[in-house]
């Protein structure tokens, strides 16, 4: 019954409790037995489950009886919270005609749910605010409430108080997620068109595609057809998640469920694609997305060169699953061989190099992120690049251009100041300021290969932890950049290029030469470090030879504790990189990362 | 790079490596005998000693339980002479000079020491009078070891040692008062504040004193003690290497000759017992917590031995078969590794030959080891002497790693 079918999302920031009310939604609509019901169902990843973050997207389909005696039949369309996962979030959001918007009222709004409410409502979503952890004695549903209205505009007088941890307020949500939220529209009687928002690779029965049909119907064994591609398969089985895997003979119009079609790869069904039938196909495909851009590159090498294809397939693995996740072969003389990774953004980085070094047992060096930069040559072409080292003679180039983003913040008044003064050291240019509330909201356009470095963490340690953040690309834009190498005893070390603005490249090269000599420990010979532009040395530091490595005491008659001495010491070198004939410590190839800390 | 070529660079060739080991002669045999117990037990101290009981040592039933150990041990030695005897701790200087006697005596019972052979005891200032060194000296000891440390009053305490400049001194003149004339002094530097000037005045009190044998320990935090625990502050690594570069010289200058990373002699006067251990010999160690390597010919093995480390279960099993708490034997690709951890100590290194004769093995597998540890100015090798450059000794730790496994 197409009138009786709710879809929704759920848009929470981080830690505002998304999951645990999703979870108390699946126990009072039965969907889980409670011995299957591990705390927090649907986010499945160990990785997940750990960090309390959601990274893909999953569907629930739940069966709710209401008060007024209908039963209804509720897809619930999971969100990622993280602003590296935005583009997630609207994939979701294209399947759903309504949306929770979850605030902690202990902590107010975000400025990721406030970015993701927009969304939202640019597709004309009906929103419903839902205040959580109403338990928690700081809780200040009041001022909430106030705050949800001044920063999103949204009417939240309403808005039901709940506690997804106790359980309070449960019911009530579901009510007015029933009443609120329109029934989807469409026909199945048109010809059919499903739009793909997820697709996954299975081992066992291939690519499994998430699907939202937006008109006519998908029965089991019929001849599907991808409209990008004109390709068919034959759907094997259809059915939704509650949340196991649940086969049905058909899904009609309205209805979220999943597609195993038999088919091999994953690029055959890319996500945003229309789904129709063959015998009888839609003339249109209905609107697909963005693709997404990674933003974020970082070499990735394996500390051991055997591990290399080992490497290889393991990022082909997490590919499969991840369609943001880029990579290419590259070579570094310094780390040997490798891959430049592209990724949406810090946490994805760090999320795909834990993936890489727990399921896969490898151990890697990455080195510091950078961004894409644009480069007008003189003879007008134009290349990208995303590695530092690839940076031509400044005299081939007219132009370097640079990503800019804009920044949205969100923070307490108290900290505005110092955050401000965080976005002007980042080269930021103030585009409007706002005062809502005890909250206000900063908009920047900064320069994103500063808010790579270390933006997030000198945000969150500047507003101890109150502010938060957004953001979204606008454009390239030309910037006065010079790329700085590091030299250790006179050999350019590629993966340590940066590229710097000119104004700061002086002191960052002091800075990384003094960080190198921290990091790098004393060896068997004097190590010189040195920072240059092209040709000219822009800093230099020494590391001191070091002139002996002897145990003085050597009890002979137990050599045991003595051999344990040499282990640790050799076992502590493996953890080095050797250029050269210098042992370079991983940290040191993320030191770019911290010099400009204090 | 890593390239699989070269990590196996310095390490054996399993190839060459053969089945078993092959004697045709067995290395010298050392007696250690170890004697557990101190006045106090030092901040710095990782060796197995332990704090004396109120009132009477055990000398008696100690001296039994060690005697019952050597008998266990003698089936392995069947025949073999001793060539040096160390009676070490602990404080073995704690015991009566009769205690000293009768362990002497029941030794000889039960192997052949030849005459003339080394009997060195440790003696630690404070803990003796002359009578006593003179007993020492009647009941067979030739050598004494004294722990001296430093002559300084204020470093001596910051060490935790239990005796003063002025008694480190009355030591060594008792010792040659009771007629030794061969003693070694220990000494540290690298002391909690200490200069390099200090250092060099403790060293030229040591000279003064005439010893034929002096040994120079830097100190160093070891696991499982006081000070590892609660880490003074040591001078850093660069006023450590000109304070071992400043006694060197000074060293040199009155005609003690470095045989080994931290000892020194006059006259060729090296310790024999210690030479042995360097040079990959066997020892049988008796005692708690004595560690023993003993080879034989008929199962063409090498195996190490340790006993009970607490005094009162050393007592409790000495001579029973649960006395010793860990036995193994060493692999055959350890070899090289354990060899070398002692021998690359001597500054005029081996000859090949002992490394054939002391292991029951030919040095062939360990060819690319050396190659690479010459390469690196670490080792100079021909076919008649293998040993470390002055580089190689101060970076003793780097040059053993081309001898370890790449893991």
């Amino acid at each position: 019954m197409q009138e009786n079918i709710r879809n929704f999302s759920i848009i929470a920031h981080i830690d505002h409790g998304k999951s645990t009310l999703a979870d108390r939604f699946i126990q009072v609509c039965g969907g889980l037995t409670d011995r299957e019901m591990t705390e927090q169902v649907l986010d499945s990843m160990d990785l997940e489950q750990e960090r309390g973050i959601t990274i893909k997207a999953q569907a629930v389909s739940l069966d709710y009886t209401a008060a007024d005696g209908n039963t209804y039949h509720l897809n619930f369309i999971d969100t990622p919270g993280h602003v590296d996962f935005s583009y997630e979030v609207s994939r979701s959001l294209s399947a759903c005609e309504g949306a929770l918007l979850v605030v902690d009222a202990s902590q107010g709004v975000e400025a990721q749910s406030v970015a993701n409410c927009y969304t939202a409502i640019e597709q004309d979503l009906e929103v419903i605010p839902v205040l959580n952890k109403i338990d928690l004695p700081a809780a200040e549903p009041e001022r909430v409430i106030d705050e949800i209205e001044e920063v999103i505009g949204l009417e939240a007088m309403d808005a039901v108080r709940v506690s997804a941890k106790t359980g309070i307020g449960i019911n009530d949500v579901l009510e007015q997620l029933v009443q609120l939220i329109p029934a989807p529209e469409g026909s199945s009687d048109n010809p059919t068109k499903a739009l793909i928002i997820d697709s996954w690779f299975d081992p066992y029965v291939g690519v499994i595609t998430l699907v939202r049909v937006k008109e006519g119907r998908i029965r089991k064994r019929d001849k599907i057809q991808i409209m990008s591609t004109g390709r068919s398969f034959q759907a094997d089985t259809v059915g939704v998640f509650t949340p196991k895997r649940t086969p049905k003979e058909e899904l009609s119009t309205g209805e979220v469920g999943f597609i195993i079609a038999g088919i091999k790869e994953i690029e055959a069904a890319r996500v945003g694609d229309t789904i129709t039938l063959a015998h009888q196909p839609a003339e249109e495909a209905l609107p697909g997305f963005e693709e997404v851009q990674p933003r974020v590159f970082a070499g990735m090498y394996p500390i051991n060169a055997d591990d290399y294809e080992m490497f290889r397939e393991a990022l082909q693995k997490l590919r499969l699953n991840d369609a943001a996740l880029a990579f290419e072969p590259e070579t570094s003389s310094a780390l040997g061989f490798g891959f430049r990774c592209g990724f949406l953004g810090m946490l994805h980085m760090e999320i795909v190099q834990e993936r890489l070094e727990r399921e896969y047992n490898l151990d890697l060096i990455t080195t510091a992120p950078t961004v894409i930069y644009e480069l007008e040559q003189t003879n007008g072409e134009i290349a990208y690049i995303h590695n530092p080292s690839d940076l031509p003679a400044v005299n081939t180039l007219a132009e370097i251009r640079e990503p800019i983003i804009q920044a949205n913040i969100l923070m307490p008044q108290d900290y505005v100041g110092d955050v401000i003064k965080l976005c002007i050291e980042k080269r930021g240019v103030q585009k409007n300021m706002q005062y809502m509330g005890r909250q206000v909201s900063l908009s920047y356009e900064l320069p994103l290969s500063e808010v790579v470095l270390d933006f997030f963490d000198r945000l969150k340690s500047v507003s101890k932890g109150y502010a938060s953040f957004d953001y979204e690309f606008l454009r390239f834009q030309a910037a006065d950049l010079v790329k700085v190498d590091i030299l250790i005893n006179g050999d350019k070390v590629d993966a340590l290029a940066s590229i710097i603005h000119k104004d700061r490249s002086q002191s960052r090269g002091r800075e990384l030469t003094e960080k190198m000599k921290e990091i790098i420990p004393r060896q068997m010979f004097e190590v010189a470090v040195q920072a240059a532009i092209g040709g000219h040395i822009i800093a230099r530091t020494n590391i001191k030879a070091l002139r002996k490595n002897v145990t003085a005491k050597c009890y002979g008659g137990d050599i045991t504790r003595k051999r344990k001495l040499l282990e640790k010491q050799k076992a502590g070198k493996r953890r080095m990189k050797q250029v050269g004939r210098v042992e370079i410590p991983q940290e040191a190839f993320l030191a770019v990362l911290q010099v400009d800390r204090g | 790079m890593n390239d699989p070529d070269t990590t196996n660079i310095g390490h054996y060739d399993p190839q060459a490596l053969p089945q078993t080991r092959s004697f045709s002669e067995l290395p010298p045999l050392s007696l250690y005998i170890h004697i557990p117990w101190c006045i106090a037990k030092c901040p710095y101290c990782d060796f197995n000693s332990h704090k004396a009981p109120s009132g009477e040592l055990p000398e008696n039933t100690y001296i039994e339980a060690l005697l019952h150990d050597l008998e266990s041990e003698v089936p392995d030695i069947w025949g073999r002479q001793i060539s040096s005897v160390f009676i070490g701790g602990g404080t073995p200087s704690l015991f009566s000079a009769s205690a000293i006697d009768r362990l002497l005596s029941g030794v000889r019972a039960l192997l052949t020491l030849p005459p003339g052979i080394e009997i060195t005891l440790e003696a630690n200032p404070g803990t003796f009078e002359q009578q006593r060194f003179a007993d020492f000296n009647a009941a067979g000891i030739n050598r004494l070891s004294l722990g001296i440390q430093s002559f300084n009053d204020h470093h001596l305490k910051a060490l935790g040692r239990v005796h003063g400049s002025d008694e480190s001194l009355r030591a060594a003149e008792l010792a040659r008062a009771a007629g030794f004339d061969n003693f070694n002094l220990d000494l540290m530097y690298g002391l909690p504040g200490q200069t390099v000037n200090q250092a060099l005045e403790d060293l030229q009190q040591a000279i003064n004193v005439d010893p034929k044998h002096l040994s120079l320990y830097q100190l160093t935090l070891e696991p499982n003690t006081l000070f590892h625990k609660y880490p003074p502050e040591l001078p850093d690594h660069d006023a450590l290497h000109d304070m071992q570069q400043a006694i060197s010289e000074q060293l040199r200058q009155h005609d003690y000759r470095r045989y080994e990373i931290s000892a020194w002699a006059r006259n060729g006067a090296v310790s024999e017992h210690n030479r042995n251990y360097w040079q990959f010999g066997d020892y049988i160690g008796i005692g708690a917590g004595a560690h023993g390597k003993i080879s034989r010919a008929d199962t063409a093995t090498i195996t190490r031995r340790i006993k009970q480390k607490k005094p009162e279960h050393y007592l409790a099993t000495a001579g029973r078969p649960d006395c010793v708490i860990e036995q193994h034997e060493i692999p055959l690709a350890d070899t090289g590794l354990e060899f070398m951890m002692n021998a690359l100590r001597l500054v005029d290194g081996f000859n090949p030959l002992i490394f054939r004769s002391h292991t029951g093995i030919d040095i062939q597998p360990w060819k690319k080891a050396l190659d690479a540890a010459e390469a690196a100015g670490l080792l100079n090798y021909s076919a008649v002497s293998i040993r470390p450059t002055d580089r190689g000794l101060d970076f003793l730790n780097d040059l053993l790693e081309h001898f370890m496994s790449p893991v």
